[in-house]
């Protein structure tokens, strides 16, 4: 069960600390933008990926792997700072906000989640007020990041779905932190297409 | 035979099964204030203790009802680092404690301290101090150090020992390049042959590296545990500690005495939660010894409304005095380093250092500056370096520059202080930017000429105007120079 936060106004960049501007702009009042929690400088230290860019098929990537993404992702996953959620909430709205399709986040193990304590993927929707559908289960505890590529890729399926849940002929958009090899997506798009999906994209915060 | 420990008494007076001790988890956690989750102990054992009753456990955040009707939030305290500021903590929904959990992010670096998590420290039987393991141990054992002091340092050494006899607070307030770190081993000696645990706390990781060696050297036979950022944390008890003042943030109560080195260094200065910090970790009587080139008035008068101790050192241990900066005018350098070009008077310098092999260091007002500028200068010498806070090769990088690999150094404020590099001759670009404050300046103006073999070098602040900092700056290294010395 989710319940609803406290309110709080956020006066220090998440990132750096340093005070935040508060400008109330007529554009933000009629866009209803939400206010950013981190400052330009640090902001403009993270790198968009061009269309061109996009290293992979069906998969859209918004910001590059460079070293202040290493580090916020670290403070974010590993350090759970939770609120970092909100870091790129307008940019993760601004490419969600009218999709049509049914957005599937990559779950997590349930061991795993009792120990980082919060889902870092719901996360990143929710700060972006982006609403989603659980379809899938995470079949083993163990991190992707631990094996090899080569064992990746021969390993078996490492989701499988839901109980009690039934994929429509329709479009869906898996959503994830950050895609390296590949891997973690297609399993994922492969199981949704064997059950019935019409047409599986991917959506990811990072690109490796 | 059986008995019932009662948590609020003192153990020590009891009897108490000392054969059941893990003696490496109480010497670990001795003084320490530990998240449950990060202990490196097994987890039977933790608990076994903690039924015992010699580890507390304590939730990692303390909540206080405030009955203000404007704030019907509670008000939150971090029992780790204090920080009661609410701009610091933050909600979520916790999937391990199943409700909206709060965090504090004041001192996240250290592991997350939330809600649903505990701290634990050792409350059980003490260790035994060193003198029943090592009953042999005299003076000479633990303390190797054959350097001779000149009469004020002798003077300085002899009043810290002094301060700590009496419990007071001190004030050793030193000219950089004075040997202040060799003025503190006789007291820091002092206070291990009582079996007292100390601390040596500073703001910067690179005054951590630095020290730690140089104290190992002099106290061979003990161990002395280095902690920081990154640092690896052994299973063992220190009675001599070299941290930065953020670590002390994992100590409650335990330090006899703490020095505060480079006491005026950012951030200990500007955050009072690392002031706060210092006084939890030490025990409540015990004294502060505050140790800088450059002390705030805000300090000097705290010593003196403590009625505590005060030590001046004034001249360089070498007795030459501090070098007086030259001003170099450097009129629009920001617009020809962005422009790709390196303004003449400052490559003439560059050059010069370069071509007597003199190693340097060139101080810039702002990264982003120093970055555009590096391949221009990597151009005169292409093994010219650039370090800056978050560089994570910054040690080694210094460590090349003091073995002649590199032949300078671009860098912010970082190694303003705590660097000693025989022979370095130092340049300030734009020293009219406000980051250079008059006790800035100073610091890196002592960096040059610290060997007594070579108590000279140059030192220019090349600007593009002259501050109010930089003449206050000047004229403190000409008062220094022309106080009498007592010999
Ligand atoms: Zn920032
Ligand atoms: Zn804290
Ligand atoms: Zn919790």
């Amino acid at each position: 069960m989710r319940e609803k936060l406290p309110q709080m106004t956020i006066t220090r960049c998440y990132l750096c600390a340093t005070p935040l501007p508060n400008k109330l702009t007529w554009c933000k009042l009629l866009t209803q933008t939400k206010a950013p929690v981190v400052c330009e400088k640090c902001l403009r230290k993270f790198e968009p990926v061009t269309c061109q860019q996009q290293k992979y098929k069906d998969v859209t990537a918004i910001y590059h792997y460079n070293e202040p993404m290493k580090d916020f992702l670290h403070q974010y996953k590993f350090m759970r700072d939770v609120v970092l959620s909100k870091v790129f909430r307008e940019q993760i709205s601004q490419h969600l906000k009218d999709e049509k399709a049914t957005i599937v986040p990559i779950p997590m193990h349930p061991e795993k989640l009792k120990e980082r304590t919060f889902a870092h993927i719901d996360e990143l929707l929710n700060a972006a007020n982006i609403p989603f559908t659980h379809l899938l289960e995470k079949k083993l505890p163990t991190t992707q990041s631990s094996k090899s590529k080569r064992e990746r890729e021969q390993s078996d399926q490492l989701f499988r779905l839901k109980q009690h849940v039934t994929i429509e002929k329709i479009h869906y958009v898996l959503v994830d932190d950050i895609i390296t090899t590949g891997t973690t997506i297609r399993h994922a798009k492969s199981l949704l297409l064997e059950a019935g999906a019409e047409k599986v994209t991917a959506f990811t915060l990072i690109q490796g | 035979m059986h008995f019932k420990l009662n948590k609020s008494q003192p153990l020590k007076n009891l009897y108490v099964p000392h054969h059941l001790i893990n003696d490496q988890l109480r010497d670990f956690l001795m003084g320490r204030l530990w998240l449950y989750e990060h202990l490196p102990f097994l987890k039977e054992t933790i608990h076994q203790h903690i039924k015992m009753g010699y580890i507390q456990t304590i939730p990692g955040i303390r909540m206080i009802p405030t009955t203000h009707k404007l704030f019907s939030n509670k008000k939150y305290i971090c029992n780790r680092c204090h920080n009661e500021n609410p701009e610091f903590f933050a909600h979520f929904n916790c999937a391990k404690c199943q409700q909206i959990c709060v965090y504090c992010r004041h001192c996240i670096k250290m592991g997350r301290v939330s809600n649903c998590s505990s701290l634990v420290k050792w409350i059980g039987p003490q260790r035994k101090n060193l003198s029943s393991y090592h009953p042999k141990l005299n003076r000479s054992h633990l303390f190797r150090w054959k350097g001779v002091f000149t009469p004020q340092q002798q003077k300085a050494s002899e009043e810290l020992i002094d301060s700590v006899k009496k419990n007071l607070v001190h004030l050793l307030h030193a000219v950089c390049g004075s040997g202040k770190t060799e003025i503190l081993f006789p007291v820091v000696a002092e206070c291990l042959m009582q079996h007292k645990r100390v601390c040596v706390a500073t703001p910067r990781t690179d005054v951590v590296l630095e020290l730690a060696p140089r104290f190992q050297k002099v106290f061979p036979n003990i161990f002395i545990q280095a902690l920081y950022g990154g640092a690896t944390v052994e299973k063992r008890y220190s009675p001599l500690i070299i941290a930065t003042t953020h670590q002390l943030y994992r100590f409650e109560e335990v330090f006899d005495v703490v020095i505060v080195d480079e006491a005026d260094a950012f951030p200990y200065t500007f955050d009072e939660t690392l002031q706060q910090a210092v006084e939890k970790a030490k025990k409540p009587d015990a004294p502060i010894l505050y140790v800088t080139a450059t002390p705030s008035d805000e300090l000097k008068e705290k010593v003196e409304k403590l009625k505590g101790g005060y030590s001046f050192i004034p001249r360089r241990y070498h007795g030459h005095p501090l070098l007086v900066p030259r001003y170099v005018s450097l009129f629009n350098y920001q617009k020809q380093i962005t422009k790709g070009k390196i303004p003449k008077k400052l490559r003439d310098w560059t050059s010069l250092r370069l071509t007597n092999e003199e190693p340097f260091l060139l101080f810039f007002p702002t990264i982003e500056l120093m970055e555009k500028a590096v391949p221009l200068f990597q151009k005169l010498h292409p093994a010219i370096e650039a370090v800056h806070a978050d560089d994570p090769n910054r040690k080694e990088k210094v460590a090349a520059l003091r073995e002649k690999k590199v032949p300078g150094l671009l860098t912010t404020t970082i190694l303003e202080r705590g660097v000693t590099i025989p022979k370095v001759q130092v340049a300030i670009v734009g020293a009219e930017s406000g980051i250079f404050t008059a006790s800035a300046l100073i610091q890196i103006g002592g960096r040059v000429g610290r060997s007594a073999d070579c108590p000279t070098g140059d030192l220019v602040f090349f600007h593009h105007g002259i501050t109010f900092e930089m003449d206050e700056a000047r004229k403190e290294i000409m008062m220094l120079n022309d106080m009498e010395v007592l010999m």
